[in-house]
């Protein structure tokens, strides 16, 4: 441990002595190479990282998830969740990013996002839903994460003790993350999303959220619906996960109920509900066999059963 | 067994169907008055206290419809709180057996799915889903014609404040 410090220690020195020869090298990591001088200022740079090495961080710890639960067999309910989630996050301060958006196959209620534009919905969320109001409130409190960098703000304690190392063969490997740091991430990344973001991101996220859906021609009051569905929860195994990383359904309510007011009372060209999603919310089980996404040959999947 | 798994396919079909006018019970949260429409400056329908229980008849941007000891009217839907404890009618709840059919045929199988902190603890990154992930992404004109098609209207509007407590 103690070497490995002093390993580190002789790294980062190496690397400050010689910053202008790695930019020279790199244009693009003075940045990252200054981060480097100040340990305990790593993690904020987190936040500061250019986007395509954000949108790589978002789709390893996207990739977790959907080892955990991969997405619902149904190209046609993943497609029209990504027109209303791409739509939503055109409203939002990002929207150029690559946004995808995906349900998962898990009966836990549960939504995630990543940096970089991932949203994950699972399938038992997206079975509570009322309305394609209450569909867009979830993904646009997703958006709103996003939006923010709250993940890279969370991940950055994590990563605080692995990444100086690491930053060595982020920096030298082609701008690519080096293994070690990847390791480091995805392991920061299962952190993050079994503890949560703090509780004041998800106040934040939800009143973005409500703003982002009335832009996008949604009523805002779609996400005050799931959350009163939350509240109202029985307290069963399918819940726990998000009740631990998120604050009380109640407490958010009332946060947006004190953020809201009126003020939305003047915003009428807002739609509670929209055909498309009827008519997914009613289709037959069978039909979505046949739009099958392409799926590579089968995995053997272990699947613990709750 | 193939009778029973269409019998039971029937009964999870109609409870879809009747779900949807399946009237959600509440209570409202602080006392006031029952609104005849859905304005803030609509004419009082009659009052109702704090904890009272009400049917949910209907949702309309802020505003739900309810119906308590005979009495219609319209409450600020963030003055409700739903029964406790109760699913909401027709949402396949989590942690619950659901009824599939596979793709090989009318097979009825049961299977319980969860995705809890173990689950993620022990998952291995999955990069062919992934992969898969982006080939269902949309572009930014693929929204806007979903979006303009569906005639979703865009607003302007600011970023919300924390607001004030009501206490």
């Amino acid at each position: 441990m103690i070497a490995r410090s002093i390993l580190r220690a002789a790294l980062a020195a190496a690397l400050v002595s010689l910053p202008g020869m790695a930019q020279a090298q790199f244009p693009n990591i003075g940045g990252l190479v200054k981060g480097v001088q100040n340990v305990k200022k790593l993690g904020d740079s987190l936040r500061k990282i250019p986007e395509p090495e954000e949108i790589k961080i978002g789709g390893d710890l996207a990739s977790i998830i959907l080892g955990a639960a991969p997405l619902v067999q149904d190209a046609e309910k993943q497609r029209y969740v990504n027109r209303v989630g791409r739509w939503l996050a055109m409203h939002s301060d990002r929207p150029d990013l690559p946004w995808q958006f995906g349900i998962v196959e898990t009966d836990d209620v549960n939504a995630f996002s990543m940096p970089g534009g991932y949203v994950l919905i699972s399938r038992g969320m997206f079975d509570q839903m009322r309305n394609e109001a209450e569909l867009a409130g979830v993904l646009a409190h997703e958006i709103a994460h996003v939006a923010k960098k709250d993940h890279l703000g969370a991940l950055q304690g994590s990563l605080r003790n692995a990444a100086l190392g690491d930053f060595t063969e982020y920096v030298g490997g082609n701008g690519g993350i080096g293994g070690a740091f990847k390791a480091a991430l995805i392991s920061a990344g299962k952190d993050m999303f079994t503890r949560g973001l703090n509780h004041d991101d998800e106040y934040d996220a939800d009143r973005m959220g409500v703003v982002i859906a009335a832009r996008s021609g949604y009523s805002p009051y779609g996400l005050v619906g799931v959350l009163q569905t939350l509240s109202a929860a029985p307290e069963e195994k399918g819940y726990a996960l998000m009740n631990k990383t998120h604050p009380l359904p109640v407490d958010r309510i009332e946060r947006l109920d004190r953020a809201m007011g009126t003020k939305f009372d003047t915003v009428i060209a807002v739609v509670e509900d929209l055909p498309s999603f009827v008519a997914l919310r009613a289709a037959p089980a069978p039909a979505a066999a046949k739009s099958t996404p392409a799926r590579a040959p089968a995995r053997s999947r272990p699947r613990r059963r709750n | 067994m193939r009778r029973c798994a269409a019998i039971l396919l029937a009964a999870v079909l109609l409870c879809r169907v009747t779900s949807a006018e399946a009237a959600e019970k509440g209570q409202i949260l602080r006392a006031g008055d029952l609104l005849a429409q859905p304005f803030i400056d609509a004419a009082k329908a009659g009052p109702v206290t704090a904890n009272q229980p009400v049917t949910i008849l209907e949702r309309r941007g802020a505003w739900a419809s309810v119906e308590s000891n005979g009495t219609k009217g319209w409450v600020r839907l963030l003055n409700l709180r739903l029964e406790a404890g109760a699913a909401r009618p027709g949402a396949s709840r989590p942690g619950m057996a659901s009824l599939r059919t596979g793709s090989s045929g009318r097979t009825a199988t049961t299977g319980i799915k969860g995705m809890d902190e173990e689950d993620i603890r022990n998952a291995t990154p999955d990069y062919q889903e992934l992969e898969l992930l982006g080939t269902l992404a949309v572009t930014a004109d693929d929204a806007r014609a979903t979006a303009q098609k569906a005639a979703l209207k865009e607003n302007t509007v600011a970023y919300l404040d924390k607001g004030r407590s009501r206490k």
